[in-house]
């Protein structure tokens, strides 16, 4: 999962903020249920602590076993699971109430108050491992003398498991909530951002080839809609500037050759002549040498500005993609001796590919030469060619001197060198590599290059294979 | 053998004019397609040479007319341009064969010879300079009586170099004859395969036919030194 994305981080920031919202709402209802389950039960126990002092205690010391037995009459603790005790000021007991039914806690055990109880107060306490007591404690004085701290409490048993069922209910409440927020926010991410997506793809096949496409506008008249024109009217632009660039390249191209052939013709014309000194020849010579490598500067230009503007109508042949490379790589194959290179050429399968063989002809002596060249006596260039998934590679490696990663990401575009002492080189005006580019993606394939410096370079080309 | 050739840009028509001229061609020039078709229809010409855009008639209306006459004349077109579908519609109009401006003369007069090589039924099929002979229908080399083994590259060298005898040939005009079109740039190939065919040729026999010369490139001739 992408975590940067739209759809997580909107969805994860959404759930955190709702539990945060809902746990909080939920802390609040349960601790102002318990609170009022306790005052509800305190006072309650209060009022029954006061009742027993008002109407059992008023007459005077009373006598225990009447105290005991109209208790037991009136509230039977013992059946309604609750505690009376009712101490006299010296701290010995008048009565206290037996084991209740349910044996939530046993009497005996439950502590007394730490300080003197002066007025009615509620607290609670753990006579045992088992659950809390709520006891509320009023003093007493009767008429005639004499204090009493009268005590009613009860277990908090029952009252804890309605706050446990209380929890349960809202960590479930609270969990459902979550997961059907982040599936709904997930679904209505994904209904909100599935145009967005469909632009991302139409847009990814929008290349510098085929600017003349649109990205689809849904018809919603939302702000994805909007942006889809804004883009729209930016690749128009685009459009309008590439193809000015590219027609000033075939115009300008062309405009060049009257007066390049003039000068080609007269200077060819001027060196046949027998009377020349030889200064003057080798002068012209020389002017026709520079003649040729504008004409041939022109003549790329061109062909490129044609590959861009997609209007060199590639020829569709089917043919062996492996058996041009092995025929090329043997005209070629001179050169690499001069200078005791290894040429070597791997194949494992024919491969087929769909295309016009020249221009296809052209990558493969362009890279060639670039390697045989770049590469110093004695090394190796080798030259291979297989298919994997449908579609055709193509690669040559050297031994060269490689390219400085900094240079990696320009080496296909026009007139860049690498390597500056080198651009004096007649052959490629630094257009080699990138006719390498057109002529691929012309073909609806591409190249790309991998080198260290010192270990020498890789090219790759990828072509459609045929089917 | 008297030549047509129909092209509006002066200085163009100047130096071809000169250069057939020197080559013992007889010329005639039309600046426009409309006297170019005239002419045509006129005088009886081994072979036209045509620009493509021309005012009046275009260079391949030219053409097209001619044919319709039953002229059967052969005809270079010379165009500024080359896209592929250009070159379907010249030869569909009747074209023989084009080429592409900033073309090299040598070149031309190479298409030249072989255009009126194909209208002459008994022309000799053997070229000779000096001792070397070269047979141009059996691709067979022989100098001095000895026949000399050639790779199809190294033949394509020598016969061009030879069909243009005693011209200079630069690098560039020899890759652009002998090699395709991808090899363009490559002018190291030459020089390579030119030594190669030095050595097979020349090395062993006492006169040296091919030439370098500096700065310019090579020559075949028969040096009267």
């Amino acid at each position: 999962m992408n975590t940067r994305s739209i759809r997580f981080n909107l969805i994860s920031r959404f759930a955190a903020l709702l539990l945060l919202v809902t746990v909080t709402f939920a802390g609040f209802t349960y601790w102002s249920v318990r609170r009022y389950v306790v005052d509800v039960v305190g006072g309650s126990m209060l009022h029954r602590a006061e009742q027993i002092g008002r109407t059992l205690l008023r007459g005077g010391p009373a006598d225990e076993s009447y105290i005991a037995n109209e208790i037991e009459t009136r509230y039977a603790p013992e059946l309604n699971d609750r505690f009376i005790r009712i101490t006299r000021a010296d701290g010995s007991v008048l009565y206290c109430s037996r084991n209740p039914a349910d044996r939530s806690f046993t009497p005996a055990n439950v502590p007394y108050p730490k300080a003197k109880t002066l007025k009615s107060e509620l607290r609670e306490e753990s006579p045992s491992d088992e659950a809390k007591m709520l006891i509320a404690a009023v003093p007493y004085s009767s008429d005639q003398g004499g204090g009493y701290l009268v005590e009613a409490g009860t277990s908090l048993a029952g009252a804890n498991r309605v706050m446990e069922a209380l929890l349960w209910t809202l960590a479930a409440g609270l969990f459902s909530l979550l997961v059907l927020t982040v599936i709904g926010g997930w679904m209505l991410m994904n209904r909100a951002l599935s145009p967005v997506h469909n632009i991302t793809v139409a847009a990814q096949d929008i290349t510098l080839r085929d600017l003349r496409r649109r990205l689809p506008v849904p018809q919603t008249g939302d702000e994805i809609a909007n942006l889809c024109v804004v883009l729209n009217k930016m690749i128009a632009r685009l459009q309008e500037s590439f193809d000015n660039v590219s027609r000033f390249t075939a115009d300008a191209s062309h405009e060049l050759r009257t007066p390049l052939t003039i000068i080609r013709g007269e200077l060819e014309e001027m060196i046949q002549r027998s009377d020349l000194n030889e200064q003057i020849r080798s002068a012209l010579g020389s002017l026709l040498e520079e003649v040729e490598r504008l004409v041939a500067i022109v003549e790329r230009l061109f062909a490129l500005s044609r590959l861009d503007a997609g209007e060199a109508q590639i020829e569709r042949v089917k043919f062996s993609l492996s058996e041009l490379a092995e025929t090329t790589l043997e005209q070629m194959s001179l050169l690499a001796e001069e200078k005791s290179i290894s040429l070597q050429f791997k194949t494992k399968d024919p491969v087929q590919v769909e295309g016009d063989r020249t221009r296809l002809k052209q990558i493969i002596v362009n890279l060639l030469d670039n390697a045989i060249k770049y590469t110093p006596d004695g090394g190796a260039v080798e030259l291979s060619v297989w298919s994997r998934n449908g579609t055709a590679f193509l690669e040559v490696k050297d031994t060269g001197p490689g390219i400085p990663e900094s240079a990696l990401p320009h080496v296909f575009e026009r007139f860049y060198r690498a390597d500056e002492v080198h651009s004096r080189d007649v052959e490629g005006a630094g257009l080699g590599l990138a006719i390498v580019r057109s002529i691929a993606s012309a073909h609806g394939g591409d190249v790309s290059v991998s080198s260290e410096v010192d270990s020498g370079c890789r090219i790759t080309v990828r072509l459609p294979r045929a089917k | 053998m008297r030549i047509l050739l129909v092209e509006d840009e002066e200085k163009v028509a100047r130096f071809i004019r000169v250069g057939l001229k020197a080559e013992g061609f007889a010329i005639d020039s039309a600046r426009d397609g409309r006297t170019g078709l005239q002419l045509a229809l006129v005088n009886p010409y081994d072979l036209l040479i045509v620009d493509l855009m021309l005012p009046e008639l275009s260079g391949t209306d030219l053409i097209r007319e001619l044919r319709k006459k039953n002229s059967h004349v052969p005809v270079v077109v010379l165009t500024a341009r080359d896209a592929i579908a250009d070159k379907i519609a010249n030869f569909e109009s009747g074209a023989d064969d084009y080429l592409t401006k900033p073309f090299s003369f040598a070149e031309l007069l190479v298409r030249i010879k072989a255009l009126l090589r194909r209208g002459t039924v008994n022309r000799s099929n053997v070229l000779r300079i000096a001792d070397l002979e070269i047979d141009r229908l059996t691709h067979q080399v022989r100098r001095n009586g000895v026949a000399i083994k050639l790779t199809s590259k190294e033949y394509s060298l020598l016969e061009y170099l030879v069909l243009s005898a005693g011209r200079v040939l630069s690098r560039t005009m020899i890759i652009e004859h002998v090699w395709d079109q991808s090899f363009e740039g490559l002018t190291n190939i030459v020089d390579v395969y030119v030594r190669q065919l030095r050595a097979k040729i020349d090395e062993p026999f006492g006169k040296k036919l091919i030439r370098t010369i500096r700065s310019v490139g090579y020559t075949i001739s028969d040096f009267a030194e």
